[in-house]
């Protein structure tokens, strides 16, 4: 080949390498950057006086005589509200049958918003649940939710051919010349002042447990339950995966049946996630009942089972790439193969066996499928570490799926769910820098 | 050694999770709910309306379909199942050759709504057809009324209760085509029919919400008086099903029975679906 040739052919090749990281380094930009955007807003965002209000109820937290100035005030730019609606009320109870055919549904959907706004009116009974005992507790709800105030939202059928095309109209257009026509106004006006909204940062949201079915606190026990599922799946996997890679490696020699096993393992790791799930529930859980249902201990074996492939292998690679020369120094030596594994081969393996891990970890702690039969619930209290035997948790990588479909409020609480996902990122991010850092510790000793 | 020192570091880490925790009142009993997603709000709620009462228990709700709650009751794996339908005769004989007694509590009423997205102009048509459309029979809404738009049919499941349901009150046994879309869950049904201008779902009461349109069946709005009353034709009770009826005094029998009490029955109001006591 002539050398002009072969320097194109680097060139390119060059570009091509260059290209390549430039397009995950974008592709990752893309993919974080509303990650972390979006999640940052369940940390940080502008809350109301009702956020206030319910932290101080319900947690005792805040300073009381300020959350009571602000009631005081924002109940004193609420009145005017409530006394036009008393009025028109009145005005609808005066006005006969035509009147309130004309208004009573649009006044009691009207009304409806009002309490989702601003929480209970006056005169009603306080609600059981803690959604319907506050207004809109973040302003960024309360907006929407003054929008839809504001503006009726209507459907123009008019073109048979097509679906209706939606179509906004102002909300006070239906209530023309009655006494609660000038609410419309005043809350355009004065909704700052009902609601004095005020920027903040709910870093508890990691550490609190949920109230109301996600809908306030934060997700402690989904953070715990995938910290202890993580872990308990490496206590499992790490001690057995090491040791049949030492066996493979060392002992097994190269018989038809240990490369039939081989096969087997790596195929393994390409079996679906979810068929580990099910063998999870079928094995662990129905036929050798370690624990009484789904329980963080059954979780964390199946995700152990899971990542065991990973580790076997990887292990396995490391163990083989220890140059055969530093097995033969410690045989000569009068070593027996024990004392060789244990003292020489394991250690200069320690690096590759750790990267194992590292990649594994990641895997356990966002999983989803394995942990829906034997481990994952919706709601449940924060476990401590003795309960994991026998109970189930809450995990991130499953809630959030439970918030994206099943949950009956999905689009009230989704900044939950994107904090979520946030912390199941940085989560994933920490134990691995964790784990690296460790390697890199050992490795440094192992040379130095 | 290298090997301990790591060990023991994660053993630490482990053992941080446990420093950290902060107020968590360590629960000792629990209770176990498995099952319908259509009684998973109720449940939910339920469940931490209670444990904010009782410090001392600690109760885990799971959806995952009322045949899954059926099985996990059967199996003993779970104290309560929520179901959204009543239990299958094979699903009782299984649950008595393992010496359990399912008992059954009615804790709300539900109707299944059908749903399609705002922008649809169809109001309302007849069981008979949404049969049809189900069956295959009408796939274009401008036979209904509508645009000329091929019609998006989505279900549940064949492990939801809600599906059985419909498949009892509306198919009457006639096979769903084939071209139905199945989803998981009520929510993921009501997605679907927010993003799809062209979709038909069904969901429990309690998931309707003013992103989706509710249509009359036979000129019957579905709301609380209608189905409570009996007039909206496909409604269905809610359950929680039990082995054998608990022992009285203990967590699940007050768990239980929360739906009796005024504000069980609040509760149930709040999230949408209807108190087995209004008539």
């Amino acid at each position: 080949m002539e050398l002009k040739t072969r320097r194109m052919l680097d060139r390119s090749f060059t570009t091509i390498g260059v290209f390549a990281i430039v397009l995950m380094a974008v592709s990752l930009v893309i993919l974080l950057q509303p990650i972390v955007w979006r999640g940052a807003g369940a940390f940080i965002f502008r809350e109301t006086v009702e956020n206030r209000k319910l932290n101080l109820e319900l947690l005792g937290r805040g300073s009381r005589a300020k959350v009571e100035i602000e009631i005081t005030e924002t109940e004193a730019a609420r009145k005017p509200v409530y006394d036009m609606m008393a009025a028109f009320e009145a005005e609808m109870e005066e006005g006969g049958s035509a009147f309130r055919k004309q208004y009573g549904r649009e006044y009691s959907e009207l009304r409806d918003m009002l309490s989702e706004l601003l929480g209970p009116l006056p005169g009603e009974k306080n609600p059981v649940l803690i959604r319907a005992q506050y207004g809109r507790t973040r302003w960024d709800r309360a907006q929407v939710k003054f929008h839809q105030i504001r503006y009726v939202e209507k459907y123009d059928y008019s073109d048979p051919d097509r679906m209706g095309v939606k179509i906004e109209k102002p909300r006070s257009a239906l209530f023309e010349s009655t006494s609660i026509e000038p609410l419309f106004g005043y809350l355009e006006e004065n909704i700052e002042q009902m609601m004095l909204p005020k920027l903040t940062f709910y870093w508890r949201f990691l550490f609190d447990r949920s109230f109301d079915a996600h809908f306030f606190g934060g997700i402690w026990p989904e953070v715990l339950g995938t910290f202890y599922l993580a872990l308990g799946a490496m206590l499992f996997a790490v001690p057995l995966g090491i040791v049949t890679a030492i066996y493979l490696a060392e002992y097994a020699g190269e018989s038809r049946f240990v490369s039939l096993l081989r096969t087997c393992i790596s195929s393994l790791a390409g079996v679906p996630s979810i068929v580990f799930g099910l063998f999870g529930l079928a094995f662990f859980i129905n036929t050798m009942k370690i624990s009484n249902g789904k329980s963080v201990l059954a979780g964390s074996l199946t995700l152990a089972f899971l990542v065991l492939p990973t580790v076997i292998r990887a292990s396995e690679e490391a163990i083989l790439a220890v140059p055969r020369t530093y097995k033969e120094a410690a045989m000569s030596l009068g070593a027996g193969k024990w004392h060789t594994i244990i003292s020489v081969i394991l250690p200069a393996a320690l690096t590759g066996i750790l990267t194992s891990i590292i990649i594994s970890l990641g895997r356990a702690a966002g999983e989803t499928a394995p942990i829906i039969f034997t481990a994952a619930v919706s709601v449940g209290r924060p476990l401590a570490i003795w309960q994991t035997l026998s109970q189930p948790s809450p995990a991130l990588s499953w809630n959030i799926y439970n918030l994206a479909t099943e949950h009956e409020a999905v689009d009230e609480i989704r900044h939950v769910q994107y904090g979520m996902v946030l912390t199941l990122v940085a989560m994933v991010l920490l134990l691995n820098l964790t784990a690296i850092i460790i390697r890199a510790r050992i490795s440094k000793k192992l040379r130095g | 050694m290298k090997g301990s020192k790591l060990i023991a570091m994660i053993s630490v880490f482990a053992l941080v999770g446990l420093v950290v925790a902060p107020g968590s009142a360590v629960a000792e009993e629990r209770i176990i709910i498995d099952g319908s997603t259509t009684v998973g709000p109720i449940a939910k709620a339920f469940a931490e309306y209670y444990m904010s009462k009782n410090k001392d228990v600690n109760i885990t709700v799971s959806e995952s379909g009322s045949g899954n709650g059926a099985k996990s009751l059967i199996n003993g794996m779970c104290h309560v199942a929520d179901m959204s339908r009543f239990m299958k005769d094979k699903e009782f004989a299984a649950a008595v050759k393992k010496g359990r007694t399912p008992v059954a509590h009615v804790v709300a009423i539900d109707g299944i709504v059908m749903v399609v997205h705002p922008s649809n102009p169809v109001k309302g048509f007849t069981v008979a057809q949404v049969r049809d459309i189900y069956m295959g029979r009408i796939t274009n809404w401008k036979d209904l009324g509508g645009p000329n738009v091929e019609i998006v049919m989505i279900s549940r499941d064949t492990n939801s209760g809600t599906y059985e349901t419909f498949e009892k009150l509306v198919m009457k046994k006639k096979k769903i085509y084939e071209k139905a879309e199945y989803v998981g869950s009520n929510g993921a049904i009501r997605q679907r029919v927010q993003s799809t201008p062209a979709s038909i779902g069904y969901i429990g009461l309690g998931f309707v919400d003013r992103s989706v349109k509710a249509l009359e069946i036979d000129g019957i709005v579905p709301d609380m008086n209608t189905i409570s009353s009996g007039i909206y034709p496909i409604a269905r009770p809610l359950f929680m099903f039990t082995d054998g009826y608990p022992k009285l005094g203990t967590h699940l029998h007050r768990f239980i029975t929360l739906h009796l009490s005024p504000r069980g029955q609040e509760i149930i109001e709040e999230i949408g679906f209807i108190p087995v006591t209004r008539y």
